[in-house]
Protein backbone atom coordinates (compact mmCIF):
# COMPACT_ATOMS: atom_id res chain seq x y z
CA UNK A 1 0.00 0.00 0.00
CA UNK A 2 1.23 3.51 -0.66
CA UNK A 3 2.19 5.74 1.70
CA UNK A 4 -0.32 9.22 1.49
CA UNK A 5 1.07 11.20 4.42
CA UNK A 6 3.58 10.93 6.85
CA UNK A 7 3.79 12.53 10.12
CA UNK A 8 6.55 15.02 10.87
CA UNK A 9 9.17 13.06 13.06
CA UNK A 10 7.47 9.28 11.89
CA UNK A 11 10.49 8.82 9.62
CA UNK A 12 14.21 9.18 10.92
CA UNK A 13 16.51 10.91 8.87
CA UNK A 14 19.22 7.68 9.17
CA UNK A 15 16.12 5.30 8.74
CA UNK A 16 15.71 6.62 5.15
CA UNK A 17 17.87 4.18 3.50
CA UNK A 18 16.45 1.08 4.51
CA UNK A 19 12.86 2.06 4.79
CA UNK A 20 12.77 3.14 0.82
CA UNK A 21 14.15 0.96 -1.98
CA UNK A 22 15.94 2.57 -4.49
CA UNK A 23 14.35 5.27 -6.80
CA UNK A 24 11.17 4.37 -4.45
CA UNK A 25 10.95 8.80 -3.76
CA UNK A 26 11.18 10.69 -6.86
CA UNK A 27 11.20 14.32 -7.71
CA UNK A 28 7.84 14.45 -8.51
CA UNK A 29 7.05 12.50 -4.87
CA UNK A 30 8.07 15.42 -3.05
CA UNK A 31 6.42 18.57 -2.62
CA UNK A 32 7.40 22.03 -3.11
CA UNK A 33 8.87 23.58 0.21
CA UNK A 34 8.95 19.58 1.58
CA UNK A 35 12.49 19.82 1.94
CA UNK A 36 14.28 23.13 3.07
CA UNK A 37 18.00 23.11 3.94
CA UNK A 38 17.06 22.40 7.73
CA UNK A 39 16.13 19.40 7.25
CA UNK A 40 19.12 18.35 5.39
CA UNK A 41 22.10 16.41 7.73
CA UNK A 42 25.58 17.56 6.64
CA UNK A 43 26.48 15.34 3.50
CA UNK A 44 23.19 13.69 2.25
CA UNK A 45 23.17 15.20 -1.06
CA UNK A 46 26.87 15.46 -2.96
CA UNK A 47 28.01 15.19 -6.27
CA UNK A 48 27.01 11.76 -7.09
CA UNK A 49 22.96 12.15 -6.17
CA UNK A 50 22.93 15.31 -8.40
CA UNK A 51 21.57 14.01 -11.87
CA UNK A 52 22.63 16.60 -15.10
CA UNK A 53 20.05 19.58 -15.02
CA UNK A 54 18.46 18.86 -11.93
CA UNK A 55 19.50 22.07 -10.12
CA UNK A 56 18.69 24.79 -12.75
CA UNK A 57 20.50 28.74 -12.36
CA UNK A 58 16.42 29.96 -11.44
CA UNK A 59 16.52 27.30 -8.80
CA UNK A 60 19.67 28.76 -6.87
CA UNK A 61 18.09 31.75 -4.72
CA UNK A 62 20.62 34.89 -4.53
CA UNK A 63 23.11 34.54 -2.18
CA UNK A 64 22.46 31.09 -1.67
CA UNK A 65 26.18 30.41 -2.57
CA UNK A 66 28.38 32.58 -0.94
CA UNK A 67 32.80 32.05 -1.45
CA UNK A 68 32.53 30.28 2.19
CA UNK A 69 31.07 27.61 0.14
CA UNK A 70 32.63 26.84 -2.14
CA UNK A 71 35.61 24.21 -1.26
CA UNK A 72 38.94 24.08 -3.23
CA UNK A 73 38.84 23.56 -6.96
CA UNK A 74 35.10 22.94 -6.59
CA UNK A 75 34.87 25.46 -9.58
CA UNK A 76 37.46 24.94 -12.59
CA UNK A 77 36.84 26.26 -16.28
CA UNK A 78 35.16 23.43 -17.87
CA UNK A 79 32.56 23.63 -14.71
CA UNK A 80 31.89 27.03 -16.30
CA UNK A 81 29.75 26.74 -19.77
CA UNK A 82 30.02 29.37 -22.31
CA UNK A 83 27.75 32.73 -21.08
CA UNK A 84 27.64 31.11 -17.69
CA UNK A 85 29.21 34.39 -16.27
CA UNK A 86 28.45 37.66 -17.74
CA UNK A 87 31.58 38.71 -19.47
CA UNK A 88 33.31 35.96 -18.69
CA UNK A 89 33.40 34.65 -22.74
CA UNK A 90 33.86 38.63 -23.47
CA UNK A 91 36.98 38.48 -22.17
CA UNK A 92 37.93 35.08 -23.29
CA UNK A 93 41.10 35.58 -25.70
CA UNK A 94 41.62 38.76 -24.73
CA UNK A 95 44.99 39.47 -23.63
CA UNK A 96 46.29 40.15 -19.60
CA UNK A 97 48.39 43.00 -21.20
CA UNK A 98 48.74 45.30 -23.68
CA UNK A 99 45.02 45.94 -24.18
CA UNK A 100 45.33 49.28 -24.64
CA UNK A 101 46.36 50.58 -28.13
CA UNK A 102 46.11 53.69 -26.65
CA UNK A 103 50.06 55.29 -26.07
CA UNK A 104 50.16 57.62 -22.82
CA UNK A 105 46.75 57.00 -21.97
CA UNK A 106 47.50 58.68 -18.87
CA UNK A 107 49.46 61.83 -19.58
CA UNK A 108 52.07 60.64 -18.06
CA UNK A 109 55.11 61.13 -20.62
CA UNK A 110 55.49 65.07 -21.40
CA UNK A 111 58.65 65.10 -23.68
CA UNK A 112 57.93 68.92 -25.38
CA UNK A 113 56.33 71.33 -23.17
CA UNK A 114 54.05 71.12 -19.96
CA UNK A 115 51.92 73.92 -21.14
CA UNK A 116 51.69 75.27 -24.62
CA UNK A 117 49.79 78.67 -24.85
CA UNK A 118 48.37 80.42 -28.63
CA UNK A 119 47.68 77.47 -30.32
CA UNK A 120 46.59 78.15 -33.63
CA UNK A 121 47.41 75.48 -35.49
CA UNK A 122 47.64 71.14 -35.56
CA UNK A 123 50.43 69.68 -33.89
CA UNK A 124 51.89 67.77 -31.13
CA UNK A 125 52.66 70.43 -28.34
CA UNK A 126 52.46 68.68 -25.09
CA UNK A 127 51.61 65.18 -23.82
CA UNK A 128 53.46 62.55 -25.92
CA UNK A 129 51.62 61.23 -28.59
CA UNK A 130 48.00 62.85 -28.62
CA UNK A 131 47.75 66.09 -30.68
CA UNK A 132 45.62 69.00 -31.68
CA UNK A 133 43.83 69.19 -35.28
CA UNK A 134 42.34 72.90 -35.84
CA UNK A 135 41.28 75.05 -38.09
CA UNK A 136 39.55 78.68 -37.94
CA UNK A 137 38.74 77.60 -34.41
CA UNK A 138 39.98 80.43 -31.76
CA UNK A 139 43.11 80.12 -29.83
CA UNK A 140 44.08 77.26 -27.42
CA UNK A 141 46.08 76.24 -24.52
CA UNK A 142 47.26 72.48 -24.40
CA UNK A 143 49.04 71.44 -21.34
CA UNK A 144 49.47 68.35 -18.73
CA UNK A 145 47.91 69.03 -15.27
CA UNK A 146 48.77 66.76 -12.23
CA UNK A 147 47.19 68.73 -9.86
CA UNK A 148 42.97 68.95 -10.57
CA UNK A 149 42.74 64.99 -11.20
CA UNK A 150 44.38 63.62 -7.62
CA UNK A 151 42.29 66.45 -6.34
CA UNK A 152 38.95 65.75 -7.67
CA UNK A 153 38.68 63.22 -10.22
CA UNK A 154 39.88 59.46 -11.11
CA UNK A 155 42.56 59.15 -8.18
CA UNK A 156 44.38 56.26 -10.10
CA UNK A 157 45.28 58.88 -12.33
CA UNK A 158 48.40 61.67 -11.30
CA UNK A 159 47.68 63.78 -14.79
CA UNK A 160 45.55 64.99 -17.10
CA UNK A 161 45.89 66.76 -20.93
CA UNK A 162 43.47 69.44 -20.75
CA UNK A 163 42.18 71.90 -23.41
CA UNK A 164 41.11 75.18 -23.16
CA UNK A 165 40.00 77.91 -24.61
CA UNK A 166 41.96 81.14 -24.82
CA UNK A 167 40.48 83.34 -27.50
CA UNK A 168 37.04 82.02 -28.86
CA UNK A 169 34.64 81.38 -31.61
CA UNK A 170 31.52 81.84 -31.48
CA UNK A 171 30.78 81.00 -35.52
CA UNK A 172 32.80 77.96 -36.41
CA UNK A 173 30.96 78.33 -40.44
CA UNK A 174 31.16 75.61 -42.48
CA UNK A 175 35.16 73.86 -42.23
CA UNK A 176 36.34 75.38 -38.55
CA UNK A 177 37.13 72.27 -36.40
CA UNK A 178 39.14 71.40 -33.21
CA UNK A 179 39.90 67.44 -32.70
CA UNK A 180 42.07 66.13 -30.37
CA UNK A 181 43.57 62.75 -31.46
CA UNK A 182 46.08 60.13 -30.65
CA UNK A 183 47.14 58.35 -34.54
CA UNK A 184 47.74 55.08 -34.68
CA UNK A 185 50.24 53.18 -36.78
CA UNK A 186 49.31 49.50 -38.53
CA UNK A 187 51.40 47.41 -36.87
CA UNK A 188 49.74 48.13 -33.79
CA UNK A 189 46.34 47.39 -34.82
CA UNK A 190 46.43 43.63 -36.65
CA UNK A 191 44.88 42.42 -34.06
CA UNK A 192 41.91 44.21 -35.05
CA UNK A 193 41.32 41.96 -37.78
CA UNK A 194 39.69 45.11 -39.21
CA UNK A 195 38.06 44.17 -42.56
CA UNK A 196 38.01 40.46 -41.85
CA UNK A 197 35.17 38.12 -41.17
CA UNK A 198 36.27 37.98 -37.56
CA UNK A 199 36.84 41.34 -37.11
CA UNK A 200 36.57 42.49 -33.56
CA UNK A 201 34.92 45.87 -31.94
CA UNK A 202 36.75 48.61 -30.36
CA UNK A 203 36.10 49.85 -27.10
CA UNK A 204 37.30 53.16 -25.97
CA UNK A 205 37.49 54.42 -22.41
CA UNK A 206 38.69 57.11 -20.69
CA UNK A 207 37.65 59.82 -18.11
CA UNK A 208 37.10 64.04 -18.58
CA UNK A 209 36.17 66.79 -16.90
CA UNK A 210 34.68 69.97 -19.40
CA UNK A 211 33.03 73.05 -18.51
CA UNK A 212 30.41 72.53 -20.59
CA UNK A 213 27.79 70.29 -20.25
CA UNK A 214 26.63 68.60 -23.53
CA UNK A 215 27.17 66.59 -26.19
CA UNK A 216 30.49 65.37 -27.80
CA UNK A 217 31.69 63.47 -30.65
CA UNK A 218 34.45 60.30 -30.46
CA UNK A 219 35.20 58.78 -33.88
CA UNK A 220 37.60 56.61 -35.13
CA UNK A 221 38.86 57.52 -38.43
CA UNK A 222 40.50 54.63 -40.99
CA UNK A 223 43.28 56.05 -42.84
CA UNK A 224 43.57 53.24 -45.23
CA UNK A 225 40.45 52.71 -46.71
CA UNK A 226 38.64 55.67 -45.63
CA UNK A 227 36.23 54.99 -43.43
CA UNK A 228 34.81 55.76 -40.42
CA UNK A 229 32.50 55.34 -37.82
CA UNK A 230 31.36 58.08 -34.82
CA UNK A 231 29.33 57.69 -31.40
CA UNK A 232 28.23 60.53 -29.22
CA UNK A 233 28.89 60.63 -24.87
CA UNK A 234 26.75 63.17 -23.22
CA UNK A 235 29.48 65.37 -20.49
CA UNK A 236 26.41 65.38 -18.12
CA UNK A 237 28.04 67.71 -15.09
CA UNK A 238 30.29 70.94 -15.49
CA UNK A 239 33.29 70.68 -14.00
CA UNK A 240 33.23 67.22 -12.72
CA UNK A 241 35.15 63.93 -13.53
CA UNK A 242 32.90 61.32 -15.49
CA UNK A 243 34.28 58.38 -17.27
CA UNK A 244 32.98 57.44 -20.66
CA UNK A 245 33.10 54.05 -21.78
CA UNK A 246 32.02 53.83 -26.15
CA UNK A 247 31.82 50.86 -27.95
CA UNK A 248 32.70 50.64 -31.87
CA UNK A 249 31.13 47.80 -33.73
CA UNK A 250 33.23 45.86 -35.84
CA UNK A 251 33.97 46.42 -39.92
CA UNK A 252 34.40 43.55 -41.73
CA UNK A 253 35.27 45.71 -44.56
CA UNK A 254 38.78 47.23 -44.84
CA UNK A 255 42.15 45.98 -43.42
CA UNK A 256 44.61 47.87 -42.02
CA UNK A 257 47.37 48.02 -43.58
CA UNK A 258 50.01 45.99 -41.67
CA UNK A 259 52.74 48.60 -41.98
CA UNK A 260 54.41 51.47 -39.92
CA UNK A 261 52.60 54.06 -41.37
CA UNK A 262 49.11 55.73 -39.85
CA UNK A 263 46.33 53.77 -39.85
CA UNK A 264 44.27 54.90 -37.53
CA UNK A 265 42.73 57.85 -35.68
CA UNK A 266 41.01 57.39 -32.49
CA UNK A 267 40.06 61.09 -32.24
CA UNK A 268 37.58 63.44 -29.91
CA UNK A 269 35.44 66.14 -31.59
CA UNK A 270 35.76 69.45 -29.56
CA UNK A 271 34.31 72.27 -32.31
CA UNK A 272 33.00 71.26 -35.71
CA UNK A 273 31.82 73.50 -38.48
CA UNK A 274 28.38 72.46 -40.84
CA UNK A 275 31.14 70.88 -43.16
CA UNK A 276 30.98 67.82 -40.19
CA UNK A 277 27.26 67.90 -38.70
CA UNK A 278 25.17 68.75 -41.61
CA UNK A 279 23.85 65.25 -41.99
CA UNK A 280 23.35 62.10 -39.41
CA UNK A 281 25.89 60.60 -36.78
CA UNK A 282 27.51 57.74 -38.67
CA UNK A 283 27.14 55.59 -36.03
CA UNK A 284 28.43 52.24 -38.17
CA UNK A 285 31.22 51.87 -40.58
CA UNK A 286 31.33 53.45 -43.55
CA UNK A 287 32.96 55.24 -46.39
CA UNK A 288 33.79 59.29 -45.07
CA UNK A 289 31.17 61.50 -45.71
CA UNK A 290 32.41 64.07 -43.66
CA UNK A 291 28.80 65.66 -42.92
CA UNK A 292 28.09 62.60 -40.97
CA UNK A 293 31.30 62.57 -38.62
CA UNK A 294 30.68 65.11 -35.86
CA UNK A 295 26.71 65.72 -35.75
CA UNK A 296 25.85 67.05 -32.52
CA UNK A 297 29.27 68.10 -31.52
CA UNK A 298 28.59 71.32 -28.80
CA UNK A 299 31.36 73.99 -29.90
CA UNK A 300 33.54 74.33 -26.90
CA UNK A 301 35.79 76.89 -29.09
CA UNK A 302 32.66 79.41 -28.46
CA UNK A 303 33.65 81.20 -24.82
CA UNK A 304 37.08 81.97 -23.69
CA UNK A 305 38.09 79.81 -20.19
CA UNK A 306 35.74 76.86 -21.69
CA UNK A 307 38.30 73.56 -20.84
CA UNK A 308 37.91 69.70 -21.29
CA UNK A 309 40.24 67.75 -19.54
CA UNK A 310 40.76 63.86 -20.70
CA UNK A 311 42.55 61.35 -18.99
CA UNK A 312 42.82 57.37 -18.78
CA UNK A 313 42.32 56.80 -22.66
CA UNK A 314 42.59 53.30 -23.45
CA UNK A 315 41.57 51.61 -26.51
CA UNK A 316 40.61 48.14 -27.00
CA UNK A 317 39.20 44.94 -28.81
CA UNK A 318 35.85 43.45 -27.54
CA UNK A 319 32.66 45.04 -26.04
CA UNK A 320 33.82 45.49 -22.49
CA UNK A 321 35.94 48.32 -20.81
CA UNK A 322 38.44 46.69 -18.28
CA UNK A 323 40.31 48.33 -16.29
CA UNK A 324 42.60 50.97 -17.32
CA UNK A 325 46.06 49.30 -18.14
CA UNK A 326 48.68 51.11 -15.94
CA UNK A 327 51.91 50.53 -17.58
CA UNK A 328 55.40 51.29 -15.86
CA UNK A 329 56.87 54.77 -16.54
CA UNK A 330 60.06 52.95 -18.08
CA UNK A 331 57.83 51.11 -20.44
CA UNK A 332 55.19 53.84 -21.66
CA UNK A 333 58.27 56.17 -21.61
CA UNK A 334 59.96 53.76 -24.41
CA UNK A 335 56.78 53.24 -26.45
CA UNK A 336 56.68 57.12 -26.92
CA UNK A 337 60.23 57.27 -28.55
CA UNK A 338 59.64 55.13 -31.20
CA UNK A 339 58.15 58.33 -32.12
CA UNK A 340 59.56 61.00 -30.53
CA UNK A 341 63.01 61.34 -28.75
CA UNK A 342 63.96 64.42 -26.64
CA UNK A 343 67.71 64.40 -26.01
CA UNK A 344 68.05 68.20 -26.32
CA UNK A 345 69.75 70.64 -24.39
CA UNK A 346 69.75 71.73 -21.63
CA UNK A 347 66.30 69.97 -21.31
CA UNK A 348 67.90 66.52 -20.77
CA UNK A 349 71.69 67.95 -21.07
CA UNK A 350 74.23 67.85 -23.47
CA UNK A 351 74.35 64.14 -24.75
CA UNK A 352 76.74 64.10 -28.20
CA UNK A 353 80.20 65.72 -29.21
CA UNK A 354 82.96 66.10 -30.74
CA UNK A 355 86.56 67.12 -29.03
CA UNK A 356 90.15 66.59 -30.21
CA UNK A 357 93.03 67.80 -32.36
CA UNK A 358 91.29 69.56 -35.69
CA UNK A 359 92.26 71.33 -39.06
CA UNK A 360 90.75 73.89 -40.38
CA UNK A 361 87.90 73.24 -43.23
CA UNK A 362 88.12 69.42 -42.40
CA UNK A 363 84.84 67.77 -41.33
CA UNK A 364 84.69 66.00 -37.85
CA UNK A 365 82.28 63.01 -37.57
CA UNK A 366 80.02 61.62 -34.86
CA UNK A 367 77.89 58.68 -34.53
CA UNK A 368 74.95 58.03 -32.16
CA UNK A 369 72.29 55.59 -31.58
CA UNK A 370 68.76 56.74 -30.37
CA UNK A 371 67.75 54.89 -27.04
CA UNK A 372 65.04 52.94 -28.67
CA UNK A 373 64.48 51.75 -32.67
CA UNK A 374 62.15 54.64 -34.17
CA UNK A 375 59.47 54.20 -36.18
CA UNK A 376 60.82 55.65 -39.58
CA UNK A 377 64.19 57.32 -40.01
CA UNK A 378 63.16 60.86 -37.78
CA UNK A 379 63.80 64.62 -38.53
CA UNK A 380 66.23 65.84 -36.58
CA UNK A 381 67.24 69.30 -34.87
CA UNK A 382 70.35 70.52 -32.90
CA UNK A 383 70.47 72.31 -30.33
CA UNK A 384 73.65 73.72 -29.64
CA UNK A 385 75.81 74.18 -25.57
CA UNK A 386 79.35 74.84 -27.49
CA UNK A 387 82.08 75.15 -29.63
CA UNK A 388 85.02 75.88 -29.60
CA UNK A 389 87.36 76.24 -33.62
CA UNK A 390 84.07 75.04 -34.80
CA UNK A 391 81.35 77.15 -36.12
CA UNK A 392 78.49 78.34 -33.87
CA UNK A 393 74.55 76.84 -35.47
CA UNK A 394 73.42 73.22 -36.34
CA UNK A 395 76.17 70.38 -37.53
CA UNK A 396 74.99 68.30 -40.53
CA UNK A 397 73.12 64.75 -40.09
CA UNK A 398 74.25 63.16 -42.84
CA UNK A 399 72.77 59.72 -42.71
CA UNK A 400 70.11 58.95 -40.65
CA UNK A 401 68.23 56.31 -40.23
CA UNK A 402 65.93 53.99 -37.70
CA UNK A 403 68.26 53.26 -35.16
CA UNK A 404 70.89 56.10 -35.41
CA UNK A 405 72.26 58.99 -36.93
CA UNK A 406 75.89 60.10 -38.23
CA UNK A 407 76.10 64.04 -38.07
CA UNK A 408 79.40 66.39 -38.94
CA UNK A 409 80.65 69.66 -38.75
CA UNK A 410 83.82 71.19 -40.38
CA UNK A 411 86.74 73.02 -38.22
CA UNK A 412 87.26 76.70 -38.86
CA UNK A 413 90.06 77.10 -37.46
CA UNK A 414 93.53 74.90 -36.72
CA UNK A 415 94.23 73.98 -32.96
CA UNK A 416 94.51 71.15 -30.48
CA UNK A 417 91.36 71.27 -28.36
CA UNK A 418 88.42 71.77 -30.60
CA UNK A 419 84.86 70.64 -29.80
CA UNK A 420 81.19 70.88 -30.68
CA UNK A 421 78.47 69.71 -27.82
CA UNK A 422 74.58 69.76 -28.29
CA UNK A 423 71.47 67.40 -27.94
CA UNK A 424 68.76 66.42 -30.41
CA UNK A 425 65.52 66.00 -31.05
CA UNK A 426 64.12 63.16 -33.23
CA UNK A 427 60.62 63.12 -34.51
CA UNK A 428 59.04 60.11 -36.32
CA UNK A 429 55.49 60.92 -35.51
CA UNK A 430 52.66 59.69 -37.61
CA UNK B 1 62.47 76.67 -47.91
CA UNK B 2 64.55 73.32 -48.03
CA UNK B 3 67.97 72.89 -49.05
CA UNK B 4 69.79 69.55 -50.05
CA UNK B 5 72.43 68.09 -47.33
CA UNK B 6 75.78 68.14 -48.83
CA UNK B 7 77.05 64.75 -48.91
CA UNK B 8 81.01 64.73 -47.66
CA UNK B 9 81.23 61.15 -49.01
CA UNK B 10 82.79 60.72 -52.54
CA UNK B 11 80.34 59.33 -55.16
CA UNK B 12 77.26 59.64 -52.28
CA UNK B 13 74.36 61.08 -53.03
CA UNK B 14 72.39 63.33 -50.81
CA UNK B 15 70.00 61.64 -48.15
CA UNK B 16 67.84 64.25 -47.01
CA UNK B 17 67.28 68.01 -46.65
CA UNK B 18 67.47 70.66 -44.40
CA UNK B 19 64.01 72.51 -43.25
CA UNK B 20 66.06 76.01 -43.59
CA UNK B 21 62.95 77.70 -41.25
CA UNK B 22 64.30 75.31 -38.12
CA UNK B 23 67.33 73.72 -39.31
CA UNK B 24 65.97 69.91 -39.05
CA UNK B 25 67.28 67.55 -41.24
CA UNK B 26 64.81 65.48 -42.99
CA UNK B 27 66.00 62.11 -44.31
CA UNK B 28 64.21 60.76 -47.48
CA UNK B 29 62.27 58.15 -45.73
CA UNK B 30 58.52 57.82 -47.12
CA UNK B 31 57.76 56.75 -43.67
CA UNK B 32 58.71 60.26 -42.71
CA UNK B 33 55.75 62.63 -42.88
CA UNK B 34 58.10 65.58 -42.92
CA UNK B 35 59.62 63.86 -46.23
CA UNK B 36 56.20 63.39 -47.18
CA UNK B 37 55.44 66.79 -46.76
CA UNK B 38 58.49 68.09 -48.45
CA UNK B 39 57.47 66.45 -51.49
CA UNK B 40 53.67 67.78 -51.76
CA UNK B 41 55.04 71.31 -51.40
CA UNK B 42 57.72 71.03 -53.75
CA UNK B 43 55.12 69.63 -56.45
CA UNK B 44 52.64 72.21 -55.37
CA UNK B 45 55.25 74.75 -56.19
CA UNK B 46 54.89 76.66 -52.92
CA UNK B 47 58.02 76.08 -51.56
CA UNK B 48 61.81 76.34 -52.88
CA UNK B 49 64.58 73.85 -53.34
CA UNK B 50 68.55 74.93 -52.91
CA UNK B 51 71.01 72.58 -53.98
CA UNK B 52 73.64 71.21 -51.88
CA UNK B 53 75.72 74.58 -52.44
CA UNK B 54 72.74 76.92 -52.23
CA UNK B 55 71.99 77.54 -55.44
CA UNK B 56 67.76 77.68 -56.03
CA UNK B 57 66.58 75.21 -58.06
CA UNK B 58 63.46 76.52 -60.60
CA UNK B 59 60.18 74.61 -59.71
CA UNK B 60 60.83 72.51 -62.85
CA UNK B 61 64.27 71.05 -61.77
CA UNK B 62 63.32 70.95 -58.53
CA UNK B 63 59.61 68.72 -59.15
CA UNK B 64 62.04 66.68 -61.21
CA UNK B 65 64.57 65.83 -58.74
CA UNK B 66 61.97 64.74 -56.40
CA UNK B 67 60.29 62.83 -59.17
CA UNK B 68 64.02 60.75 -58.75
CA UNK B 69 63.26 60.25 -54.93
CA UNK B 70 62.03 56.97 -53.24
Amino acid sequence: MPLTKVSSGVIAANAVVDSFGTQSITSDKIGLGAITGNTLAPNIINANNIVNASITGAKIAANTITGDDLGQNSVSANNIATNAIENYTALTNRPLSNRNIVINGAMTVVQRNANTTSITTTGYYSPDRFNIELSSAGTWTMNVDSVGVNRAGPNEFGNSCNLIVTTANTNLGTGGYVIFSQLVEGLNLQQVKKGTANAESLTVSFWAKSSNTGTFICELYDNDNSRQCSQSYTISTAGTWEKKVITFPADTTGRFDNDNALSLYLTFWLASGTTFTSGTLNTTWASVTNANRAVGQLNLANRAGNYIAITGVQMETGTVATPFEMRSIGTEFQLCQRYYIDASYPNTGATIGFSGNVTNGNPYFVNFTYPVRMRAAPTLTWTSWADALFPAGSPTFQFTGVVGSNLYKSANATGVSGYFLGGYTASAEL
Amino acid sequence: MYKLIKSIFPNSLSNGVIRLSDGACIPFDPANTDYANFKKEINAETVELQDAEGNTMTAAEAKAYVATLP
